[in-house]
């Protein structure tokens, strides 16, 4: 598979890649979906695998600045279907801080609430 | 404490009412993120890994009752019900909606607070002793000239855009360091010459990061009336020398080292020349202008403060004597003391406090003081005017709290970055290693026999939580992906200013709390006695002993 530069700042690279962001209205992670919309959830990102789908994804997501800030690739491995990010960071980043909120929290579920 | 004047609410409202138009024209997508980033960043605005980061100024750590009240309210209507407080004596919110900000900084302008120059290469806000005004030690306060500097450098027009952030502390205590002066970009030092006469040492070039450097003397003796032209004469210097090509060695810090301090000496003196009698010359009247809103309150006269504070470590109740021991301090008035409230607790994240906590703060401050709290850069509150005799009542109260723990530098009063679990800039957790490190020496009976100890994590080599100045520095990298810990030993912020040393090599999560451990069992197995403390015995052992229990048998 061909390496891409530039993609998930230097971290090992997995067997595909996912378009992310953050929402601007609340700085919440987003990934860019195949349908050519966002989620919160890494497993409806669209998965791409060369340096053409990058450019063609990132083309595509930055269309809506004003939604969606930010915007980088990643590097996943997929198994059995489930997305899962190499970095530590990305994988905090996708399901949110590992040690306990001070409110225990209705608000991070809601993610872009 | 100081009071806005109307030009200083003028600022601070207009400031909120401007950003309000750029939000609004960032949200309709009138302008990109590219255009907007470094109008937020000039509001403490920062994204982080989950969502926006707010960072609000304290100036050098001290808060109204008022403002603490606030701070609540912030808590509560706009975030996740708590707030952080940092080691720059600032406090953090970790989930504002960007449409709420604005709001959010109309609301601390009611209150005389604001977000400016808290991110972004500017002169960042002004940091001081926590016991600033009431330590038996000091030989001046502090605070009045903070102020000016904080005065002098909000909107400074030639200091918004230096090469790199640049960061002021100031001390009035000569004998004793509680403000890491030697780590910052200038460190100002109250002092006396020989001659009787009241003046600074000044520093410059300190800091922490990926390069961490003590801070040079410049300047030996300055005159009062000097101040903020010496500094500006420094800041003139770094603004026209400071590298700009290259982020990471943009830092004062840099330039001093690369110029030599004979030779960087001789700039600032230079241009210092050029402008001491200018208009930046500090007049009596001026320092007193500002002064007066540092002049102590209305103590009551009380005697023998001594005695009781001594009684009170004797007290019967053993749990309330060990907390007098370890979290109070005498006070310059006699019958008061200092009490400082800890934010270190097993379940929580060093610094977090939650709404209605700082809603109780804000009454205990009133209840038992003047009503103010001060942010210590170490991450704990202090109440800084309780009556001695009120110790008991006090101490009950802040059980009910959870902030008795009886810890102040202690091992588990861990200094710790946000780290990878919200900051986007961390390469590995901390608050996690912090949580087992305290959970780990949790008992009060080891915590006292190891004594004066502190432990400072960060999650990156930016050096949020000073692990380069931590008796024990715990440092979060990435290995491949992976997070990993390199353990530091040697460092100290205090007047024998010291950078730790890399103990050996970096280790998964797991084995960071038994390589802590280790550390302090050789310690307590080599030191002389107990009255030698942690680094006393680091620095006359060397790092052998602790290298050899750490990684013997791994």
């Amino acid at each position: 598979m061909a390496q891409i530069p530039g993609t998930d700042m230097g971290k090992p690279r997995g067997t595909h890649h996912v378009v992310t962001a953050s929402l601007t209205k609340t700085g919440t992670p987003i990934y860019f979906t195949s349908q050519g919309g966002w989620s919160f959830d890494l497993q409806q990102a669209g998965l791409f695998e060369t340096p053409a789908e990058r450019d063609q994804k990132v083309e595509a997501a930055s269309r809506d600045e004003a939604e969606a800030c930010d915007i980088y690739t990643i590097s996943v491995s997929v198994e059995n279907g489930v997305i899962d990010p190499l970095s530590a960071r990305e994988e905090i980043r996708a399901k949110g801080p590992t040690v306990a909120l001070r409110r225990p929290d209705a608000g991070f579920s809601q993610k872009g609430a | 404490m100081y009071q806005y004047d109307d030009y200083d609410q003028a600022i601070v409202d207009e400031r909120a009412r401007q950003f309000k138009g750029q939000v609004e024209r960032r949200m309709s997508g009138e302008i990109t993120e590219l255009e907007f980033k470094p109008l937020r960043l000039q509001n403490g605005l920062y994204m982080q890994l989950h969502a926006y980061m707010l960072r609000i100024a304290i100036p050098y750590g001290l808060l109204s009752a008022q403002q603490m009240r606030m701070q609540a309210h912030i808590a509560r209507k706009y975030d996740r019900g708590y707030g952080h407080f940092t080691t720059r004596q600032n406090i953090q919110f970790n989930w504002p909606k960007l449409e709420d900000v604005p709001s959010i900084l109309a609301d601390l302008a009611s209150v005389q607070m604001q977000a400016i120059q808290t991110s972004g290469n500017c002169i960042r806000n002004t940091t001081s002793d926590p016991f600033a005004g009431v330590a038996k030690d000091e030989l001046e306060d502090p605070r009045p000239y903070c102020e000016l500097i904080r005065q002098w450098s909000t909107f400074h027009p030639e200091f918004a855009y230096l090469p790199r952030k640049f960061k002021i502390a100031v001390t009035g205590t000569p004998g004793e360091d509680r403000a890491a002066v030697r780590f910052h970009d200038i460190g100002v030092r109250i002092i006396e010459n020989a001659q009787g006469e009241r003046g600074f040492e000044i520093l410059a070039g300190g800091g922490l990061g990926r390069t961490p450097v003590i801070a040079k003397v410049v300047r030996e003796f300055l005159p009062y009336e000097h101040l903020l032209s010496y500094l500006e004469s420094i800041l003139r210097v770094y603004n026209r020398y400071g590298r700009r090509d290259n982020k990471y060695k943009a830092r004062i810090k840099i330039l001093v080292n690369e110029t030599g301090i004979e030779k960087f000496r001789e700039q600032v003196e230079e241009e210092w020349e050029l402008m001491k009698d200018g208009a930046l010359k500090l007049t009596r009247t001026e320092l007193a202008r500002v002064a007066k809103y540092f002049v102590p309150p209305s103590y009551e006269n009380i005697s023998s403060s001594e005695n009781s504070l001594a009684a009170a470590t004797l007290s019967p109740n053993r749990e309330f004597g060990r907390w007098v021991a370890n979290n109070v301090r005498g006070h310059r008035q006699a019958g008061y003391s200092i009490v400082v409230l800890s934010l270190k607790h097993p379940k929580i994240p060093p610094g977090d406090v939650s709404d209605t906590q700082m809603d109780a703060i804000a009454d205990l401050s009133e209840r038992y003081g003047f009503g103010r709290i001060v942010v210590t850069h170490t991450q704990d509150l202090v109440l800084p005017d309780v009556k001695t005799s009120e110790l008991p009542a006090l101490f009950a109260e802040l059980q009910k709290l959870d902030m008795a723990t009886p810890n102040f530098e202690r091992v588990t009063d861990i200094i710790c970055c946000p780290g990878l679990d919200y900051c986007a800039l961390a390469n590995a957790r901390s608050i996690p290693v912090a949580a087992e490190i305290s959970k780990r020496f949790e008992d009060i009976d080891y915590l006292d026999d190891i004594g004066e100890v502190s432990v400072k994590i960060s999650g990156c080599i930016n050096a949020c939580g000073h692990h380069h100045i931590g008796n024990i520095g715990i440092l979060g990298i990435d290995k491949s992906g992976e997070e990993a810990y390199q353990l530091l030993l040697g460092g100290d912020s205090g007047n024998e200013a010291s950078i730790g040393v890399i103990l050996g090599p970096a280790m998964p999560e797991a084995k960071v709390v038994d390589a802590v451990e280790s550390v302090l069992r050789c310690y307590l197995k080599l030191r002389e006695s107990a009255e030698e403390r942690f680094i006393d015995a680091y620095r006359r052992l060397g790092p052998s002993p602790f290298k050899e229990a750490v990684y013997a048998n791994n």
